[in-house]
């Protein structure tokens, strides 16, 4: 922030700092033409505005120490009363068990034990009718040009109803794009490993790409595509694994 | 009677300059962190949209995997409201200490640095802060956001192979992606998820929102993936979702899954964690830490194997 002299035309300089009263600040500025000098004073807000920076205003004259600001604005509070409701809480939920004695008698339950207290879950899940993996839904289903095979349409019921849309869009994209008329779980599968560059793969490309684990596949098709890419070719072969190597060798 | 001054023009004529210097100093701020960091060789964090799922436990025991393949890891919790990291390793009571070269972390299990809010409260006391509560909406965000900076800034971690930055809940335009953008040469971000529909839709607002502001995110943890009753031994579902759909959508790749563990969760509830590595869902931590590690190596991964 600066200020103007109206009379000198130049800005004022800032002079000094101080601190009037509590959550204010008094900022002196002068004119360096006329000498006319006025203070700004910041009412609560905007003096908590500044601090929340961590800057001192006109430069640091001395270094700033570790943890200056977190430590200078935290409420400097006395905490035995919730230090003591803390405690008694502990106590209550807990029962003082030690941690290890729990933990030693939790691992010693085994199937068909009955360590005390129960499944605490068991009414949930019992109530959610989750004994097996999810069951199917329509919720999300869109209408479709295509005939979706019943094994693939379970499939697709089974996703989460806000992702089920995009899958079923991109699925038949694809089978639009391949003139197929029916969805099978092949079509489905063969849609997912489509390249979202349209590149093809060989056989032998395909079939290095398996070397790679395969939580970090797709990221590795990804690179051999850029490698292509960057290469001109349209199609990834052996010759743009190989490439694709050499590259990655450079960071080894 | 005063002639009316255009002040336009006045402005037009003066040469501007930053004489309270908090641009320079905000600047002097950056460059800071990025000098405290830089013995650093892996940056992470660890966030989700939503709260509750497990981020916390999450990042104490991908820590504590790190540590146990003989890294030295460092544990940055800034969660400032719900501080939980230190407690879950029986650090709860200690401090930071406070020397000229910066604020020297207290070391926990298995020689893993952590530093957190926590250190600066008293047992059961919230974070409270002075300044007038009644406006506080115009300064808290900034506060905080400062007060994560000096976090940043102020711990001297030294060298460190991992440092796992516990980020606190939020999804969008909020403060989690925004902190990771603070962290110079950010390695990456790890998403936790629940399978339930409710919490998959809330994080994968939150990788949309990260990828559109630059942060690299490298995949996904799902967490509460099944119980395992220990009373009856019957695993069930927690949830129905999932998380391996939303994975294949995003592009991202499922770094594992980790089962609600009512045994291990009470060892960290009371501050004297589990450390067997040969317990069951410690290994599968230990399985995302090496996939992490050859997330981060994936270069070399391909050089070697493709």
């Amino acid at each position: 922030m600066k200020f103007v002299c109206l009379n000198c035309e130049t800005y004022m300089n800032f002079e000094k700092v101080e601190k009037p009263g509590e959550d204010t600040l008094g900022v002196f500025f002068g004119c360096p033409s006329c000498n006319a000098k006025f203070s700004m004073v910041t009412n609560p807000g905007e003096t908590q505005m500044v601090s929340s920076l961590g800057v001192k205003l006109g430069g640091r004259t001395v270094e700033a120490e570790p943890f200056e600001m977190t430590r200078g604005t935290l409420k400097d509070e006395a905490t035995a009363a919730t230090s003591q409701m803390a405690a008694q809480l502990n106590e209550k939920i807990q029962g003082g068990q030690p941690a290890v004695a729990a933990a030693t008698a939790a691992t010693a339950a085994k199937p068909g034990e009955k360590s005390g207290g129960g499944c605490p879950f068991s009414a949930m899940v019992a109530d959610m009718g989750l004994t097996s993996g999810g069951k199917p839904g329509d919720a999300g289903a869109t209408t479709t040009e295509f005939a979706w095979s019943a094994d693939a349409k379970e499939k697709l019921d089974r996703l989460p109803s806000f992702v089920k849309p995009m899958v079923q869009s991109s699925v038949e994209a694809f089978a639009r794009k391949q003139g197929y008329k029916t969805i099978t779980l092949q079509v489905m599968d063969d849609s997912k490993s489509e390249s979202s560059n349209g590149m093809a793969w060989t056989p032998e490309a395909e079939q290095r790409l398996e070397n790679i684990p395969d939580f970090i596949r797709p990221m590795a098709r990804k690179e051999v595509e850029r490698v292509a890419k960057e290469r001109g070719m349209a199609s990834i072969t052996a010759q743009v694994m190989d490439e694709a190597k050499d590259k990655f060798m450079k960071f080894m | 009677m005063a002639v009316e001054k255009d002040l336009k023009a006045i402005l037009g004529k003066l040469k501007y300059s930053d004489d309270a210097k908090v641009a320079q100093q905000i600047t002097e701020q950056m460059r800071q962190v990025q000098a405290r960091m830089a013995g650093i060789k892996h940056k992470l964090v660890v966030m989700s949209g939503k709260g509750g799922v497990g981020k916390s436990m999450t990042t104490v025991n991908l820590a504590l995997a790190f540590a146990r393949q003989g890294a030295k890891v460092g544990l940055l919790d800034v969660d400032l409201n719900g501080p939980c990291v230190p407690r879950m390793l029986g650090m709860h009571g200690q401090s930071l200490t406070m020397s000229p070269e910066g604020a020297i972390p207290p070391v926990g299990p298995l020689g893993v640095k952590v530093a957190s809010m926590d250190f600066f409260l008293k047992d059961a006391s919230p974070v409270r802060w002075k300044g007038p509560m009644d406006v506080s909406p115009a300064w808290l965000g900034l506060m905080e956001m400062n007060v994560i900076r000096e976090f940043l800034a102020d711990v001297v971690w030294g060298e460190l192979d991992y440092l796992l930055v516990d980020l606190p809940p939020g999804a969008a335009a909020d403060k989690p992606p925004v902190i990771a953008g603070f962290i110079p040469d950010l390695a990456g971000a790890i998403v936790v998820t629940t399978p339930s529909e409710v919490a998959s839709d809330v994080v994968q607002k939150s990788v949309t929102y990260a990828r559109d502001i630059g942060i690299k995110v490298m995949g996904m943890v799902e967490n509460m993936s099944e119980y395992r009753c220990p009373s009856c031994g019957e695993v069930n579902e927690l949830f129905e979702g999932n998380t391996e759909a939303m994975c294949e959508m995003l592009d991202l790749p499922l770094l594992g899954r980790i089962p609600f563990d009512r045994t291990l969760a009470r060892t960290f509830d009371k501050g004297q964690p589990l450390l067997d590595d040969t317990y069951p869902t410690i290994q599968r931590y230990q399985d995302i830490a090496g996939r992490i590690k050859t997330l981060l190596d994936y270069k070399k991964v391909l050089a070697e194997q493709l």
